[in-house]
């Protein structure tokens, strides 16, 4: 009978590591990422040669982009595997780390993500099958429908979905592993470009370049590496799925329902012991809509607490503490790892400027093109 | 299905159903295993229940509204915005996407009652017309 990751040995992130997130540059992605892991390794206080085995997370750098960054490390010649599952590339990676610790396959392990812009738009295989505007649909048009559709739905203000941005970057202003790091005012926000719908630049993730990573280990591992047991932090649940039939307009939000549940199921937890979230929030419609998912609220709630306070850092549950994808960014390859590097911080107490004051159940949450979704819960 | 490349397959016929016939109907599917509908039409099987027993249906160019958006930014040179898209469930069911024939800034209301037209074709390979949804009169709807 199939088992999950609860069943098996306990995993643990003893290390994280961040290149900041940025706008495109002429740094190389060895740059990048060699600085996440290097961050990560010594986070941990781990020796590169304890990794047994490592994930590499992107999705716009090609083929087996793995090596010729990993090699400066010193190549020892240990398993290496390459991810892309488009923006849950980095919680791919990560889950699959945790599955290989969990199983007793390997005592360390090693998730990173690093992605930069692409010079040139990225071929696509054709599915073969047309449709009345593929080619006038972009996923910013899909998300503006879904704001009008959400807006309707429970009589919100577009003034009012635009204060998700107010809030995440103001919490990216504290982060200095973000992209965007000014605070800005609803009016900012909605004076902004105009993008589709209500949409506005501000509303938006901003497509960037960088690297993160995450040290997984067993217990096993901990005790005789000597890693500081005070510091890690469980990895309590990973649950993934992919998009059902009979949902073609909104499928993120009912497979992440889903897959959030079967997470809190396997960790034993309620929706109301969250106390920080991250969640895959390209455009400030998705944070509603995910928030939700998670059952913290009532569907149609979220505004309104929001307007309370509920989902500020030191609320009822810190939703977004990074910034989010709005402010912190979303390179693609690093950003669920990246998600997980976040609650880590804030599970340790050691968030600075932007801590949840006591911390101790964590969400992470992403979703892929397709739809796939990957959910995690962390608890200290 | 377009196995080659070239123009992709047509998505609508200039002709409208049965029950609409003013209007240019959807070429959608039906699934002769589990009936269900859907769009566009596909032989590769069905995603509900994986079923390659599919067959060719019109669909009903009528349908109401779920969501509209303006679009300030095009992705596509040879379309340039703004545009407005559509999401809407047509009276058999099917959901779609479309561009939308309505002037920029229009208020468009989810629920309301949208149906098929044809406009000059305003996008490479389309054909020499290309479809809408637009707001159906009162005699329409």
């Amino acid at each position: 009978m199939a088992c999950l990751i609860s069943d098996l040995r306990p995993v643990y992130v003893v290390g994280i590591g961040f290149h900041p997130y940025q706008y495109a540059s002429e740094t190389t992605y060895v740059t990048l990422g060699l600085q996440a892991v290097r961050e990560a390794l010594a986070d941990g206080g781990v020796a590169w040669d304890a990794v047994e085995s490592t994930y590499v997370a992107q999705s716009r750098l090609g083929m087996a982009i793995g090596r010729p960054m990993l090699r400066h490390l010193g190549a020892l010649g240990k398993p290496l595997a390459h991810v892309e599952n488009a923006s849950a590339s980095g919680s791919t990676a990560f889950r699959h780390a945790c599955i290989e610790v969990a199983s007793g396959i390997s005592d360390v392990a090693l998730a990173v993500g690093v992605d930069k812009v692409p010079t040139e738009r990225l071929p696509r295989a054709r599915v073969g099958l047309p449709n009345l505007a593929d080619d006038a649909i972009v996923p910013f048009t899909h998300f503006a429908l879904l704001t009008d559709e959400y807006a309707h739905k429970h009589g919100v203000d577009p003034e009012d979905i635009a204060l998700v941005a107010v809030k995440n970057h103001g919490n990216g202003a504290k982060n200095p592993n973000a992209q965007r790091q000014k605070a800005r005012t609803l009016e900012e926000v909605l004076g902004g470009k105009r993008i589709s719908g209500t949409l506005t630049s501000l509303q938006c993730t901003p497509v960037g370049e960088g690297a993160a990573a995450a040290i997984v280990a067993s217990e096993a591992a901990i005790k005789r590496l000597g890693i500081d047991a005070g510091r890690a932090v469980r990895v309590s649940a990973s649950a993934a799925g992919s998009e059902k039939a009979g949902n073609s307009l909104n499928p993120d939000t009912a497979l992440s329902a889903e897959t959030m549940s079967r997470a809190m199921r396997e960790a034993q937890i309620e929706p109301s012991a969250l106390d920080v979230v991250e969640v895959h929030d390209a455009f400030t419609v998705e944070e509603l809509l995910y928030a939700e998912a998670t059952g913290i609220c009532a569907p149609g709630r979220f505004i309104p607490m929001l307007k309370e306070g509920a989902w500020q850092i030191g609320g009822q549950c810190a939703i977004s503490p990074s910034g989010g994808l709005i402010a912190m960014g979303h390179p693609i390859g690093p950003t669920g790892v990246g998600q997980i590097g976040e609650i880590v911080r804030q599970l340790r107490g050691e968030a600075g400027d932007r801590q949840h004051k006591g911390a101790k159940i964590g969400l992470a949450h992403m979703v892929g093109v397709g739809a796939v979704c990957y959910v995690h819960l962390l608890s200290k | 299905m377009a196995d080659e490349q070239g123009p992709p397959p047509a998505v609508f016929s200039t002709e409208g159903t049965r029950s609409l016939p003013q209007h240019p109907a959807l070429l959608g599917g039906r699934c002769e295993a589990c009936d269900y509908v859907f769009f566009p039409m596909q032989t590769y099987g069905y995603e509900k229940c994986g079923s390659q027993s599919l067959e060719a249906k019109a669909l009903s160019g009528r349908g109401r509204l779920i969501a509209s958006a303006e679009v300030f930014i095009s992705a596509n040179k040879s379309f340039p915005a703004p545009y407005t898209i559509g999401s809407i469930v047509t009276d058999d069911g099917a959901v779609v996407r479309a561009i939308l024939d309505v002037p920029p800034g229009a208020q468009l209301t989810p629920g309301a009652v949208m149906i098929t037209g044809l406009v000059p074709e305003t996008r490479p390979d389309r054909g020499a017309h290309d479809l809408r949804f637009l707001p159906a009169t009162t005699k329409e709807g």
